[in-house]
């Protein structure tokens, strides 16, 4: 089960997100500072593969994305 | 994951051409990234998606949905690339997640030529979730194939 601690984290913090959204294999995430991202912090909580384009960083979690980026949303609030 | 279990026979989702996941315009299926698969270049005609196998489909999104076999393989159907970005706007709905449903019971009424004509791919990856690379066997044709043909064995 990944962790939606670690996820964050990995992300560079709450603070360091603008915005999480589930697709139904990843979470699409923008994040304000690209280089607060830790790719091997993602994998290690169990990310399959981090894709990045500046801002725009892509977690591969497989088909429990929407559960993840919920208990994430939770954690945001 | 164990190597004991009887092949499971995958459907097509929708009815289209059997392409190959490398393929897809995305490199998370293009990679194989979630599982191995095979991908449909959808007919463009307003049509319902359907379950590749029988099963629970235990995540229904508008444009994507997973179907658990009872002997825990999910296959994952996705209805076009980036079509999250539609947030729904064109899928119809036609079951409900946590439905138990046949191989071949109608999930998701879409039109991939809407899709298409909004700037995205309407191809439609079929993903065996988890499964070893070399557990595929493509069945489906080179030609046209129907909604609810066989595509592909995972065994």
């Amino acid at each position: 089960m990944i962790e939606a601690e670690k996820i964050v984290a990995g992300l560079g913090g709450a603070g360091n997100i603008v915005e999480i959204e589930p697709c139904a294999t990843r979470l699409r995430t923008e994040v304000r500072d690209a280089s607060m991202v830790d790719e091997g912090a993602l994998k290690r909580a169990g990310a399959i593969a981090v894709m990045r384009n500046g801002a725009a960083v892509q977690v591969i979690v497989g088909p429990e994305a929407d559960t993840i980026a919920s208990d994430i949303e939770e954690l945001l609030e | 994951m164990s190597d004991a279990r009887t092949p499971l026979r995958v459907l097509a989702p929708v009815p289209g051409r059997a392409v190959p996941m490398s393929d897809v315009p995305d490199p998370v299926f293009a990679g194989s990234l979630v599982g191995p698969g095979v991908a449909l270049d959808p007919t463009r005609s307003r049509q319902q998606a359907v379950a590749p196998v029988s099963g629970r489909i235990v995540k229904l999104h508008p444009h994507a949905y997973v179907v658990v076999s009872p002997d825990g393989r999910g296959v994952l159907v996705h209805l076009g690339i980036d079509t999250v970005q539609l947030k729904g706007a064109g899928f119809i709905l036609l079951a409900a997640e946590g439905d138990e449903v046949e191989a071949g019971a109608p999930v998701i009424e879409w039109h991939p030529a809407a899709v298409e004509g909004g700037g995205r791919s309407p191809v439609c990856p079929v993903v065996a979730l988890d499964a070893a690379a070399d557990a595929l066997q493509v069945v489906a044709g080179a030609g046209e194939v129907a909604a609810g043909a066989p595509l592909f064995t995972w065994s």
